[in-house]
């Protein structure tokens, strides 16, 4: 499905992307995200395709707001019921919750359910529309941090089995990681779309390479077979846009910074030789500084550290293979 | 008890009765318009409605008293001659008691997440839906408290019923002016048993009130 929206108020805003499979938008607070699904919803003035025009009772999603808005004081199966029309609304509401998995919580209010559950409620009210969209806003936010990204998975899936095409908004790149297509927005503007493998690899600028996580960027300037930073020579295969002399961005992910092992013949490019200046675990992996002539964050898996033993003060050498670095266009900023 | 108390007793339940009544058809659409409509004007018009909480009572009764009387704009528009009878009243009480149905009911309208309507909406109910499912059943512990407030009020108020109602016996001498009259009479007896009645009555419908906003308050800590 294809949207394209432009609102004026509360915040001006046009973007043009699809919605695939599930589809996560992703953008940094106050950059439009909300205003952007209450407008595909009919709850801000907006214009544009699908729906434009209509009045929220007349289009066809299913919306979730980021506080999944149940109604107090209806039960689970009373706030499916609530869209139905017609006869048998309770077998309806029930089956609804069955098939999100809830009807044993049947006749419980929203605040005798976790956030999970609460969230396929919503869902299960949503569902008794028969949208033609879903919409969720922020969807990790009513998660327990601890169960976060079991309880979202579980949602994905359930939507992906009802088949219905979905947008949800957020600014967790955990989400983003779930999508079928992912499209990131900067303040009023849509800045790249595509299937996630391909953004996570290849940002298009600057401003998407930081909203997904790529903590080492660089200004960078073109020289003929890679680049040059802090008067280090890296190579890299150039795209075609990049012209020697030219300056531009480059990045790597800090879990795609490689430490060189001793025991091994040492790769032939690209390698820093420097100091580590920390070491902390964080989760199951460590993080770390590396600092020579460039300073990088580097990621290792536990596996890796377990191998190497390495300890701030260390000396040591990164490689930085070039089929990780990725180059964007942009000036210094 | 002198039958004159009961008489006077009456009279304050049935004025007091009627204005919460007319209070509510009034104020809850009102206090709607103020909790949720931005238009010019709106702090003004805020401000008129609170002028009597902190007006001298026989201030406004004495406007009152002029709008309604023999030479007032009342009688020429409407005919109807209202000063010094039940009606007239009813329609101090009224003006008296709106500011505070007015704040509960503003309050019970602000406590109500809006995310819930605009949900109701997108999920294709006309607006009458979304006021007799979601709206109404959410709010109606603040407009019942409010009116029961405004009715306790009414029952209480002196200056601006003596003013406009004169204190005629069995026509406008309600329970409040007859306990004054007398203890201008040096009947104390009589007036401390009426005040007692007035005391338990005042009390019983505060707790109700406080029962009431409990209860609104649980179901706002359900909407987080």
């Amino acid at each position: 499905m294809e949207v394209h929206y432009r609102i004026r108020k509360p915040i001006a805003l046009e973007v043009r992307f699809r919605i695939q499979g599930f589809t996560v938008l992703l953008g940094e607070s106050g950059v439009g995200k909300t205003t952007l699904l209450k407008a595909l919803a009919g709850l801000v003035p907006a214009e544009g395709r699908p729906y434009g025009g209509l009045p929220p009772e007349r289009r066809p999603v299913g919306y979730l707001p980021q506080d999944l808005a149940l109604f107090p004081h209806m039960t689970a199966w009373e706030n499916v019921a609530f869209p139905l029309r017609g006869g048998n609304r309770k077998e309806r509401a029930l089956a609804l919750l069955n098939r999100v998995g809830l009807l044993e919580h049947a006749h419980k209010r929203p605040n005798q359910l976790s956030g999970g559950q609460k969230q396929r409620v919503a869902l299960a009210r949503a569902l008794a529309r028969n949208p033609e969209i879903l919409l969720l806003d922020e969807p990790t936010s009513a998660l327990d941090p601890l169960t976060k990204d079991q309880v979202l998975g579980e949602l994905v899936e359930l939507i992906r089995r009802e088949g219905i095409p979905t947008l949800a908004v957020s600014h967790d790149p955990i989400l983003a990681r779930m999508a079928d297509w992912l499209v990131v927005m900067g303040s009023g503007t849509i800045l790249q779309e595509g299937p996630p493998e391909e953004v996570y690899s290849a940002p298009s600028q600057l401003l998407v390479a930081r909203l997904l996580g790529y903590e080492n960027l660089f200004p960078a300037c073109i020289e003929p077979g890679g680049v040059e930073v802090n008067r280090v020579h890296l190579r890299l295969s150039l795209p075609p846009w990049a012209q020697p002399g030219d300056t531009a961005w480059v990045g790597i992910r800090a879990e795609e910074v490689i430490v060189v092992r001793q025991d091994r013949p040492p790769p032939l490019e690209n390698i820093l030789e420097g100091v580590l200046v920390s070491l902390h675990p964080e989760g199951l992996a460590y993080r770390g500084v590396f600092q020579g002539s460039i300073r990088l964050q580097i990621l290792l898996p536990r596996h890796v550290q377990a191998r190497l033993n390495l300890h701030p003060g260390q000396r040591l050498q990164v490689v930085l293979k070039p089929h990780y670095l990725h180059l964007m266009p942009g000036q210094m900023d | 008890m002198d039958p004159s108390f009961w008489i006077a007793l009456r009279l304050s339940l049935e004025v007091a009765l009627l204005a919460s009544f007319l209070l509510l058809l009034v104020g809850v659409p009102l206090a709607w318009l103020l909790a949720f409509r931005r238009f010019p004007g709106k702090s003004i018009l805020e401000a008129i409605f609170l002028l009597p909480l902190v007006l001298p009572p026989t201030v406004l009764g004495f406007y009152v008293l002029l709008f309604l009387g023999p030479e007032g704009p009342w009688v020429r528009i409407t005919g109807l001659s209202w000063a010094f009878r039940f009606e007239g009243l009813v329609f101090a009480s009224v003006l008296f008691s709106l500011p505070f149905a007015l704040t509960a009911y503003r309050e019970a309208f602000l406590a109500l997440d809006r995310n819930l309507l605009d949900v109701a909406r997108t999920l294709g109910s006309p607006w009458w839906k979304v006021w007799s499912k979601v709206v109404f059943p959410l709010v109606w512990p603040g407009l019942l408290s409010g009116t029961l407030l405004a009715f306790a009020h009414t029952l209480g108020e002196f200056g601006v019923v003596l003013m406009v109602g004169g204190s005629i016996p069995g026509k406008t001498q309600m329970v409040s002016i007859y306990i004054y009259d007398l203890v201008q009479a040096l009947r104390f007896e009589e007036a401390a048993r009426a005040s007692l009645v007035l005391l338990g009555l005042s009390l019983a419908l505060l707790v109700l009130v406080r029962l009431l906003e409990a209860k609104g308050r649980a179901w706002k800590s359900t909407t987080a």
